[in-house]
């Protein structure tokens, strides 16, 4: 009888999962970008990919995200400062997006949600870089969205 | 992993239903492994950072050590007794027993405080995609994929074994069927927290890795009571130790049929496999060495785990000794 009951939950859990759109984000970050139209990006300095102009963030993964909000019909408001001080910005929920040359084995890895590699480089030292960007923390749809995006720049 | 002819457990050979047992169950066992490992490889693959995953990971790997133990324990078992080991080698299966009831009990402790501590700290499991064949999929459908393949495996291999762990009184062989009976749950556990997470349900999946961990941990308590109960030479119970043997009960009734057998009682413990039993007897009168030897043989005769059978006649029983039939006299 019990396993009978488990499995009418799982069908159930899978039934939804076809229905709805999975995964979903537990705070709803993608939605809201979505629906105010806004992507809040927070921007370090990274020699190659990310310089500061003015009040805004250029260089190669700037232009990424700028074409991503494109993609999601949201402007780009940026927020330029430190690693760390837009590690914390993101767990009060005020970022929804980080880049600034953050790689794979980054020690934040704990605190916000980071992609898989988008584009290796070979540094000068001859090791490999592997970069990435960071959504929050366990915002799935967000993740798989922006991963998503990353492919398709990249096929 | 076939036998020569006639398999053995010390110097007790065995007859042909348990022969046939050990070599079907040592193949199963082989199998086992080889699933196990090819489950715990793909688990380990695509279990990101789901907790869920790491401790249905953990619980695979931990499902090995019952297989290596039971055919580490029968190829031990095997050896004669000599002077130096008189009692044979039964006990490896004990020690083997205790091995995988410690590391079980200690695992679910682990599992229980890295999943609740996960939980309390209200940690939010990121799980991302993967790029599947230029398909951008999200990783969770590969942890449903995975799981339902370990989940599969071991519940037909556990409900094979159960048969045979009874046949061959082997607790180590009952202690991985019946968590391999049980492994579906683990699975079933691990995709409702992957999916719940799929759903925005952060906590479903630190939930479901605590419900894996209780029951890794209940299993090893388990274990452990019977481990232990078994190498602090418990009297013998049956192969799921859920009642004491029904042979010791067969062995009083023998005591009572002998007519110059005035008072009778014995000690049956379990050495791993096979039983070693002391009978003790107040004799009518005189007492011969053949009528002695004839009741050990008859003794013997009882059960094939009766080998090692000592009967020894005194004046007066010795305390602590069941002499009734079990059901009339309290268990101490």
């Amino acid at each position: 009888m019990r396993i009978g009951r488990l499995l009418a939950g799982l069908l159930i859990l899978i039934g939804l999962a076809a229905c709805g759109s999975i995964p979903r984000d537990p705070d709803g970050t993608l939605e809201q970008v979505l629906d105010d139209q806004l992507l809040r990006v927070g921007a370090s300095p990274a020699e190659g990919s990310v310089t500061f102009e003015d009040d805004h963030a250029g260089g190669r993964e700037a232009d990424l995200v700028t074409a991503f909000a494109e993609e999601l019909g949201a402007e780009v408001s940026w927020t330029l400062g430190g690693e760390g001080e837009l590690v914390d910005a993101m767990e009060r929920g005020e970022l929804d997006l980080i880049i600034g040359g953050l790689a794979a084995d980054s020690p934040w890895a704990d605190k916000v949600s980071l992609t898989r590699p988008y584009r290796e480089s070979t540094e000068l030292d001859g090791s490999t870089v592997k970069h990435v960007m960071a959504v929050p923390l366990g915002e799935n749809a967000m993740l798989v969205r922006l991963e998503r995006f990353l492919d398709e720049v990249d096929r | 992993m076939t036998e020569g002819e006639g398999s053995r457990f010390g110097h007790t050979s065995l007859p042909a239903a348990q022969h046939n047992a050990l070599v079907r169950a040592k193949r199963l066992e082989w199998v086992s492994l080889a699933y196990l490992i090819t489950g715990a490889v793909v688990v380990y693959l695509v279990m990101g950072s789901s907790q869920a995953m790491k401790a249905a990971w953990i619980e695979d790997l931990l499902s090995l050590i019952p297989p290596i133990a039971f055919l580490v324990a029968v190829r031990r078992a095997r050896r004669e007794p000599s002077v130096s080991h008189p009692y044979g080698y039964h006990r490896t299966v004990g020690a083997a027993h205790l091995a995988a009831a410690v590391a079980l009990l200690f695992m679910g402790l682990f599992l229980v405080y890295d999943s609740g501590s996960g939980l309390l700290a209200g940690e939010h499991p990121p799980i991302g995609s993967v790029d599947l064949f230029g398909h951008t999929v999200w990783a969770g459908w590969l942890m449903v994929a995975a799981m339902v393949y370990t989940g599969i495996g071991p519940v037909i291999l556990g409900r094979l074994k159960l048969p045979l762990a009874e046949e061959l009184h082997d607790k180590v062989l009952y202690a991985d069927a019946d968590m391999n009976k049980a492994d579906w749950m683990t699975a079933a556990a691990a995709i409702v927290g992957v999916v719940g997470i799929g759903l925005g349900i952060w906590w479903a999946d630190g939930a479901a890795a605590i419900v894996i961990a209780l029951s890794i941990l209940k299993d090893g308590w388990q274990q452990l009571a019977g481990a232990t109960r078994d190498l602090l030479d418990g009297e013998a119970r049956t192969f799921d130790d859920s009642a004491v043997h029904p042979v010791i009960d067969d062995l009083l009734a023998l005591l009572r049929r002998t007519p110059w057998v005035a008072e009778g009682g014995g000690r049956v413990r379990d050495e791993g496999h096979v039983f070693h039993a002391e009978v003790f007897v107040v004799p009518h009168g005189d007492l011969s060495v053949e009528q002695c030897e004839d009741l050990a043989a008859a003794v013997r005769g009882l059960d094939w785990k009766l080998e090692d059978v000592v009967v020894a006649p005194v004046a007066e029983l010795p305390p602590a000794l069941r002499t009734g039939p079990i059901g009339l006299q309290r268990e101490e």
